[in-house]
């Protein structure tokens, strides 16, 4: 079930009772909560819950295993069944479409008609989000950074917490496992702002992605005809800047919410991404779990920058080509991952390059609008559906198309840039602070006066659209 | 305030560079570096968030009073349950052993009075007409689902029927992703709710009444002020009507009927495609009767407004008379019916009033008990409505 539905209202409302009953014990407590994940999970598809269990129970296992085994060769083959189970699944579900269908477009290219077998797989949710947190488990037992979970069931419900199960944080065992070693209450002042927080969240989803940013983007990128003015294409990419931010930030700070009205603390996974400046910290900034994930246990072993430039640059790319792919199995996606990979590439070599230069106020605002204005070009790449779409809008946002058409009205255009102009604004005012200061430096009467604001539009906006964008990856 | 969920001690093997992290930044994953990392650190910002929130509580108990007297003075009601997908889906799974479905598009959506039909009859059939969306899709959905041997009424419009596109009914061919246990839970709560708040129409969202109010200054763009606005209201089981104030509001029924643009916009109708609908349709029909189920065909009145342009892309003898002819149905055509359910009230000239589609619904049903064997009058059914009972 996704948060912005009245069924999740109706199971929380259930979850939250059963986790303050006293009559239950915390160990019962824990049973609840990984029954509720599973229901929660199962509510989209059923079967799928027989992935989550092959996932605990195999890294569960291999990661006991690893432990007790004294030889490097058979931790190490532990750990490769936990990584090839895993990802074995995930390129199953995930990319065997994709690869079927470059396959048979190889194959046709050597002139061989090879005909596949419909594939109808369902890509189960969450799958790219709970792969990636549980293998974290078994490669930092394996890189002995972290010890073994000491109940499975404190191991079970850290793979399914319902907050972060199909869109993360993807969070790490380290930092949820012993949080359940100990009975967790949320003080009353934690639920409210739990609630505060799940307030937030659902209006940036609710309202300002899915209401008021999504209809100018479509407009635009799912046109059947015509091809967009240079304004359009603009409005239609910012618009994207602002959904995608509001979606994605909106799902982990209702998470963040929620976990907190029961008791537990989930990391940031945005820290006000477009007053980047640069693209290392765009990433610092841009769903932070991911990004250190993907540092952690890809770019690092690949050697990182302990080898030399060149192997750098070519982790560098390889990381961000993977992570691409990671969002989607589509090739615009891997280009997407390349774009930010070359754009890291280039900003590690112009700080080798001045290192000596310190940028003034001025420069650096001046960078920070450069950084978005080259990150906005990627996104073009991730919302087209395909290169066609992605180059008639790189085309038109140059101002290079021919016969281009006005695509998107007055005041919906005038909205989507006072909701983006607004993020931007705020990010910049808030790059170097938490919301919860920001928040302790607001009056109380603006801060409720902003709540109730921001619920009536929810509840006006009624929350029936689409799921999350990050769903789909 | 200290939490429950914050740790302010910094976790063991931190990376703290002093300096690396602005005053007022909390560490996260990207500032640790190849380390397993530790509980997260959450605050509560100081503020007294127990009035804070029951202030919100009142706003938002006054706000959707608010809401709700305002949707009121629009015209809208509660019980007005919304279409939806999965309204759809949930229709369609009833639909697996029934005796009686309707597919077609949005005329015949409207134009279905189903407890006339079912008073009549005895057989309440079950609606999966979906508004601008081909009929032919419907039909081959209908010939692609083993267990339905009952009959099968296809509305049409004959110009939506031979479009080469699904309409706002894509979805038919993904009906299995609007068949989650959430989505069904939720479409029951939320027709709960809908029963007893007449906000909750989606025709009415905040973003949606927000774009509406686009001046149009634009040249060259259609905003959403062309789009289609509320136009029908929902009962149970799809039972779809015209919202009143489409009928008793001229200007909003002089906006509903300058949306349809006289059904003016020319789509290439071309002798291949009128070909390539017909021959689907003589396919899923005959599917259809493979395994005992039947089909026949009613096409529901249009103003003259519209038929001059409907008739002008598809001619009654190329589309409705080669259709029956060609699938060897049997079908109800608005113009054959008799002089006295003639020149019904069609108020946005597309869809009729609510009153005349009932009008509309006894006499298709009558004629189609005349035609086929598969519905059959109840004995005690009401007598024949004619045109002097809607007007």
């Amino acid at each position: 079930m996704i948060f912005n539905s009245l069924t999740f209202v109706v199971f929380f409302a259930v979850v939250l009772a059963l986790h303050y009953a006293p009559w239950f014990s915390w160990h019962q407590k824990k049973i609840n909560l990984l029954v509720a994940s599973y229901l929660f999970y199962a509510a989209w598809n059923p079967p799928f819950v027989i992935l989550l269990w092959i996932s605990t129970v195999v890294d569960w296992w291999a990661a006991q295993w690893m432990v007790r085994s004294k030889r490097d060769s058979t931790r190490r083959a532990w750990m490769i069944i936990s990584v090839v189970v895993n990802l074995g699944m995930l390129a199953y579900f995930k990319y065997g479409e994709f690869l079927l269908q470059n396959f048979t477009a190889l194959a046709a290219s050597m002139g061989i008609a090879y005909q596949p077998p419909s594939w109808d797989i369902v890509l189960p949710v969450g799958i790219s989000f709970y792969t990636f947190a549980t293998l974290s488990y078994t490669l930092d037992v394996y890189l002995k950074r972290a010890k073994p979970a000491q109940h499975f069931l404190d191991y079970a419900l850290f793979v399914t917490f319902f907050p972060h199960l199909v869109a993360g944080p993807i969070m790490r065992p380290t930092e949820l496992v012993p949080q359940f070693a100990e009975p967790r209450r949320a003080t009353a002042h934690q639920l409210y702002f739990g609630f505060a927080l799940i307030i937030l969240g659902l209006f940036q989803k609710v309202v300002l992605a899915d209401g008021f940013l999504a209809p100018v983007v479509e407009k635009v990128y799912d046109a059947r005809e015509g091809v967009p003015m240079m304004l359009d294409a603009w409005v239609a990419t910012l618009a994207f800047s602002g959904q995608i931010f509001c979606d994605f930030a909106g799902y982990s700070t209702t998470a963040i919410g929620v976990a907190m009205g029961l008791g537990f603390a989930m990391p940031d996974n945005f820290r006000f991404p477009y007053a980047a400046v640069g693209f290392s910290d765009f990433w610092r900034r841009w769903h932070i779990t991911l990004s250190s994930w993907l540092r952690d246990y890809l770019y690092i072993p690949l050697g990182g920058n302990r080898h030399g430039p060149v192997r750098t640059y070519t982790a560098l790319m390889g990381t961000m080509l993977l992570g691409g792919l990671w969002h989607g199995a589509a090739w615009t996606f891997v280009v997407w991952g390349g774009l930010h990979g070359l754009y890291l590439g280039v900003e590690r070599w112009l700080r080798g390059k001045f290192g000596g230069w310190t940028p003034g106020p001025a420069s650096i605002f001046a960078l920070g609008i450069l950084t978005y204005v080259l990150v906005n070009i990627t996104w073009v790449f991730f919302r087209a559906k395909d290169f066609t779409v992605a180059s008639t809008m790189l085309t038109s946002m140059a101002g290079m198309a021919a016969n281009p058409v006005p695509m998107i009205a007055l005041l919906p255009m005038i909205y989507a840039m006072v909701i983006v102009g607004g993020i931007v604004a705020t990010h910049w005012a808030m790059r170097d602070k938490t919301l919860e200061i920001a928040v302790e430096r607001t009056p109380a009467w603006l801060v409720g006066g902003l709540l109730s604001i921001m619920a009536i539009a929810v509840v006006a906006e009624q929350g029936k659209g689409s799921a999350f964008i990050y769903f789909q990856f | 305030m200290p939490s429950s969920t914050s740790s302010s001690d910094p976790p063991k093997g931190i990376v703290r560079k002093e300096g690396a992290l602005p005053a007022g930044l909390r560490l996260t994953a990207s500032d640790r570096p190849g380390q397993a990392q530790p509980v997260p650190t959450r605050d509560v910002p100081k503020q007294p968030w127990g009035r804070i929130l029951a202030a919100v509580a009142v706003a938002l108990v006054a706000g959707v009073t608010a809401l709700e007297l305002n949707a009121r003075r629009l015209g809208l009601e509660a019980g007005d349950l919304d279409n939806s997908e999965v309204a759809w889906v949930k229709e369609r799974v009833r639909s697996e052993n029934a005796d009686v479905a309707i597919v077609g598009d949005s005329r015949i959506l409207f134009d279905t009075d189903l407890d006339r039909f079912e008073a009549l009859t005895g057989t309440r059939p079950v609606q999966l007409a979906i508004h601008g969306t081909s009929a032919l899709t419907l039909l081959e959905d209908a010939a692609s689902n083993p267990n339905f041997r009952g009959l099968l009424i296809v509305g049409l419009a004959d110009t939506m029927f031979f479009q080469p596109f699904d309409g706002y009914g894509e979805y038919v061919r993904r009906r299995g992703d609007f068949t989650s246990p959430s989505g069904r839970i939720g479409i029951e709560i939320d027709h709960m709710l809908q029963r007893r708040l007449a906000f909750l129409d989606s025709n009415h969202r905040l973003s949606v009444a927000a774009h509406r109010l686009d001046p149009d200054f634009r040249p060259g763009v259609e905003g959403p002020k062309h789009d289609i606005w509320k136009v029908s209201q929902v009962g149970e089981q799809r039972a779809t009507w015209m919202w009143p104030r489409v009928e008793y509001d001229p200007e909003y029924r002089a906006r509903t009927r300058w949306a349809w643009k006289g059904f003016k916009e020319k789509f290439p109708y071309t002798p291949q495609l009128m070909a390539k609908g017909h021959a689907r349709a003589k396919a899923a029909v005959e599917t259809i009767r493979a395994r005992g189920g039947d089909v026949v065909f009613v096409r529901p009145p249009s103003a003259p407004e519209l038929r001059v342009n409907e008739e002008a892309q598809v001619p009654r003898a190329k589309g409705w008379d080669r259709l029956i002819a060609n699938t060897q149905s049997v079908g109800v055509h608005a113009d054959d019916l008799p002089p006295d359910v003639q020149n019904l009230t069609l108020p946005e000239w597309s869809h009729l009033n609510r009153k005349c589609a009932t009008v509309f619904t006894d006499a298709y049903v009558r004629r189609l008990a005349a035609l086929t064997p598969r519905i059959r009058l109840r004995a005690n059914a009401p007598p024949p409505l004619t045109r002097v009972d809607c007007v």
